[in-house]
């Protein structure tokens, strides 16, 4: 073990006046942590979301909607049935034409296995016969698309097996712009969705679905939300669920994932206020109906009176017992069905909201994304740090030529391998102290157990060199290192969880990411920041890190130990 | 050859990588003091040898003794008394050339002040004085051949054992590495050269062994292979039939004969003075005659060729 030192200065010394080396291995993590820090600085900000209202009655042009399989066959008979014109259109040009010249005032497209192609036909009737068709068809749909261009339409037909194309006038479409009331004031569906939305999402109107789409193709928001005809409607009767649809860019699954997220947050708020106005209504009739009052302008008398009645009633009759008996009984009828009442009510109020979820964290403390993120950063400077310095430092005497030189000395290979695992661990440790304190500083994150975060860096510094000096035995050329460094690098983060949640992972690879010393670095770096765990709530994973570093190191030795031979 | 007095005597040395013989048998023996050319083309197993020799790897077979005595090379004794110059030039490019220097005294043990010394005296040795503080990427081959030379020597070993150290050299650059060599051997360490220059090695050596195969093919002084491969030779173009003549007056003059192609190439000494008794006895069927020097790079050349053959 003589001359560590002197081969540790050495080592220093190559790396402080390698410029590339020095930027790769030390500067571009604190480059990818200023760049990912930035980023996360303002995460909770509103997703940018495109709304297409299609519940306005003033809209102009068609509407088309795509049913997912109401029973097409019947469609077609019942259409007959009760259009007083019908005929068969010639192309998608024509059937278009003849809606907007008022020949048809529904055109409907169906794919038709038998004849190997696309039925269109059209036809005219009354407009309540037309909407009750439109209504009857949407509700026997599994799934219903609404679309303000006809070929986006009939696009999204082909290859549906038993889907139906309805186009009609916009304005013709059932229940459109109706209004509910929450918390005393009215509200219609842009002015709904305008008000609920709040700081969640950030809302741009189009007029069209093609234009909204155009704008998500073009990444100026990240999702769009079509508003079905009907939707206030729907949501007032709550007979059948308004079927919202939201088209994402999946292009980008985080991208998607965020959009997705703050849209149904909103969704669920609106819905939630609107059941619980729903409630409030039914719990008000509920009391007015025993206490008597004014149920939406209508007077009523309130059970309490009636039961007061009947008691004066009673008073009055008791001279006549036989009748008194019969007021009696009707007394005790009051005084339980207003028992009853008033127990349905407690229970309405009680119960009958949806579910609210107040997420809270383990860490006993609400994250930020940017607190989050912290830990992973770090393993993940560690890991390549880690595992570049280890191999090229290896690879630096190979390349230069010195391993023979440096093996004829009494300082030995020990010495040379020693030297280099201080050196990196330092490196390492050092790194990721500094960012550590950078985070906490600069970037106001929240980290908890800086000491046991310290060990657990520490620890699994080893492992990241050990990974990298078995690399080292495969490369003679510092640029090959490089290069595999960075080729096990990648897969590995990816194996952390950190970018993708282990749990969604087929079992195989959980089996790797369980061999994987960097997902244990993490488990425990978060769980010690963010968690608020102790040394034993991490003690495991500790164990483990060693037993990963020291296995690694030592085969590290050893192939390269071959390698020379 | 002197067993008894040689410093160090290989006995059956072999050794295989992955199945591939890359030394078979090879039997040696140095003297000290002296300087040992071990010459051959590339790939012969100059490179495997040396490494052997300095303890780098094991051999698969045979033996080596230390003035007589059987030795692991890897032992710390024999260690600090040889010094090796590999055979890529082997230094940190970005430390200076005393920095190099002075990081392979401190791994030999030496203290700081030192180290620091020995750096100093070495450099003037190797003429770098001028080069201390220039990072060693920045030195010119020929220097960097010098320094490398001089961090073999940190430790002061008495045997020095030089893979190739001229290749991809200028003559100018080679020669002042020669004269380093010289200078070697001048103060009394034991040089065990390998080299693929004939040239260099009649320079430099008293003794040579010609390895050929991973296979010792001749040994001797320079002058003795240098007779051996033959500096001139004798062309000769003869009618069909002369062949019994030309063995027969060949043999009675010490002389030796091939073939190559349709020509008959005679070598051996005193060439010139033999070539009156040989023309006489072909007259009639000799119908073509040249008489060529070569040089040693030449003949060692033509020597690889007929192994080959
Ligand atoms: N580490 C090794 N692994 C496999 N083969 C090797 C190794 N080292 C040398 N050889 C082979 O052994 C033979 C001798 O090589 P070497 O000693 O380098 O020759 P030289 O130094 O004379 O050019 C070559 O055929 C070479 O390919
Ligand atoms: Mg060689």
């Amino acid at each position: 073990m003589r001359g560590w030192r002197t081969l540790l200065a050495k080592d220093w010394k190559l790396i402080r006046r390698n410029r590339l080396l020095l930027s790769v291995l030390i500067v571009y993590p604190f480059l990818i942590m200023g760049v990912i820090g930035a980023a996360f600085q303002e995460s909770g900000r509103p997703v940018p979301v495109g709304l297409v209202n299609l519940d306005d009655p003033g809209r102009e042009g068609v509407l088309c909607v795509v049913l997912d399989s109401p029973d097409a066959g019947r469609t077609e008979g019942e259409v007959r049935r009760r259009a007083y014109g019908y005929g068969e259109c010639t192309s998608e040009e024509q059937a278009l034409a003849d809606l907007e010249a008022g020949k048809f005032n529904l055109v409907i497209a169906r794919e038709d296995g038998r004849v190997g192609g696309r039925r269109l036909y059209g036809a005219l009737m009354d407009s309540e016969s037309l909407q009750s068709l439109v209504m009857e068809l949407e509700d026997s749909a599994t799934e219903a698309r609404f679309y303000t261009s006809f070929r986006e339409a009939a696009d999204s037909l082909a290859g549906m097996e038993g889907g139906v194309l309805l186009a009609l006038p916009h304005r013709l479409h059932p229940s459109l712009g109706e209004s509910l009331w929450v918390g005393g004031e009215s509200y219609d569906a842009l002015r709904l969705i305008r008000e609920f939305s709040g700081d969640v999402v950030d809302l741009e109107i189009f007029p069209g679905l093609e234009e909204a789409r155009g704008t998500l193709r073009e990444g100026r928001v990240d999702a769009v939300v079509v508003l079905p005809p009907g939707f206030v409607h729907r949501l007032k009767t709550l007979e059948k669920v308004a079927e919202v649809n939201v088209i994402l860019d999946q292009s980008n699954l985080v991208k998607a994932e965020f959009a997705e997220t703050g849209i149904r947050g909103f969704f669920s708020r609106v819905t939630e206020e609107v059941v619980e106005e729903k409630m409030r209504a039914v719990v008000a009739g509920l009391y007015v109906l025993v206490s008597g009052g004014d149920f939406f302008g209508t007077p009523i008398i309130g059970l309490e009176r009636i039961r007061e009645d009947l008691a004066d009633l009673y008073v009055a009759l008791s001279d006549r017992p036989e009748l008194g008996i019969k007021v009696q009984e009707g007394i005790d009828l009051a005084d339980m069905v207003i028992e009853d009442i008033e127990k349905a009510a407690d229970y309405l109020r009680g119960t009958a909201l949806p579910v609210d979820l107040r997420i809270s964290s383990v860490a006993g403390r609400p994250l930020a994304a940017k607190d989050a993120v912290v830990p992973a950063l770090i393993v993940l400077s560690m890991l390549w740090t880690g595992v570049l310095c280890g191999a090229v430092l290896m690879v630096l005497e190979e390349e230069e030529g010195m391993r023979a030189r440096l093996r004829l000395t009494p300082a030995g290979p020990l010495a040379m391998v020693t030297a280099k695992l201080i050196l990196a661990s330092g490196v390492v440790i050092l790194q990721s102290l500094v960012m550590l304190l950078l985070a906490v500083a600069v970037f106001r994150t929240f980290a908890s157990g800086l000491w046991i975060s310290l060990l657990i860096i520490a620890v699994s510094s080893l492992s990241f060199i050990g990974i990298g000096q078995m690399l080292a035995a495969f490369a003679r050329q510092v640029a090959g290192a490089v290069i595999m460094s960075v080729l096990v690098t990648f897969p590995l983060i990816f194996l952390t969880g950190a970018i993708f949640p282990l749990t969604q992972m087929p079992a195989f690879m959980r089996g790797i990411a369980r061999a994987s010393p960097p997902t244990y670095a993490l488990d425990a770096l978060s769980g010690v920041m963010l968690r608020g765990e102790g040394l034993a709530g991490v003690f495991w994973e500790i164990m483990v890190l060693l037993g990963f570093g020291a296995t690694l190191l030592f085969a590290g030795s050893l192939l390269s130990g071959r390698k020379s031979q | 050859m002197s067993s008894k007095s040689s410093l160090i005597s290989l006995r059956g040395l072999s050794r295989d990588f992955d199945g591939l013989r890359a030394l078979g048998g090879i039997d040696l023996d140095v003297d000290r003091g002296e300087t040992f050319g071990l010459i051959g083309p590339n790939g012969a197993g100059k490179t495997t040898l040396i490494r052997i020799l300095t303890g780098l790897i094991s051999p698969t077979k045979g033996e080596m003794l230390v003035e007589g005595k059987k030795l692991d090379p890897r032992h710390r004794a024999y260690r600090r008394r040889i010094g090796l110059v590999p055979q890529e030039t082997a230094l940190y490019g970005r430390l200076t050339a005393g920095e190099n220097l002075v990081l392979l005294a401190r791994l030999h043990g030496l203290d700081r002040g030192k180290a620091a010394f020995r750096a100093k005296e070495l450099l003037a040795w190797a003429g770098l004085e001028e080069h201390a503080d220039r990072e060693a990427r920045y030195l010119s081959r020929g220097m960097q051949q010098r320094l490398s030379l001089a961090m073999g020597m940190v430790h002061d070993p008495e045997i020095v054992f030089l893979d190739e150290p001229t290749s991809g050299l200028d003559p100018e650059a080679r020669s002042r590495v020669w004269d380093l060599v010289e200078k070697l051997s001048g103060e009394g360490k034991t040089v065990f050269l390998a080299t693929h220059n004939l040239e260099e090695a009649d320079r430099l050596c008293d003794r040579l062994a010609i390895l050929f195969r991973g296979e010792i093919r001749e040994q001797g002084t320079p002058e003795q292979i240098k007779n051996l491969l033959g500096r001139d030779r004798l062309e000769l173009g003869l009618a069909e039939g002369a062949l019994g003549d030309l063995s027969e007056i060949c043999g009675r003059l010490g002389l030796s004969w091939r073939k190559e192609g349709r020509i008959f190439v005679i070598t051996g000494p005193d060439l010139p003075g033999k070539l009156p008794s040989l023309v006489s006895r072909l007259t009639g069927s000799l119908y073509h005659l040249h008489y060529r020097e070569v040089t040693l790079e030449d003949a060692f050349l033509r020597f690889m060729k007929e192994l080959e053959n």
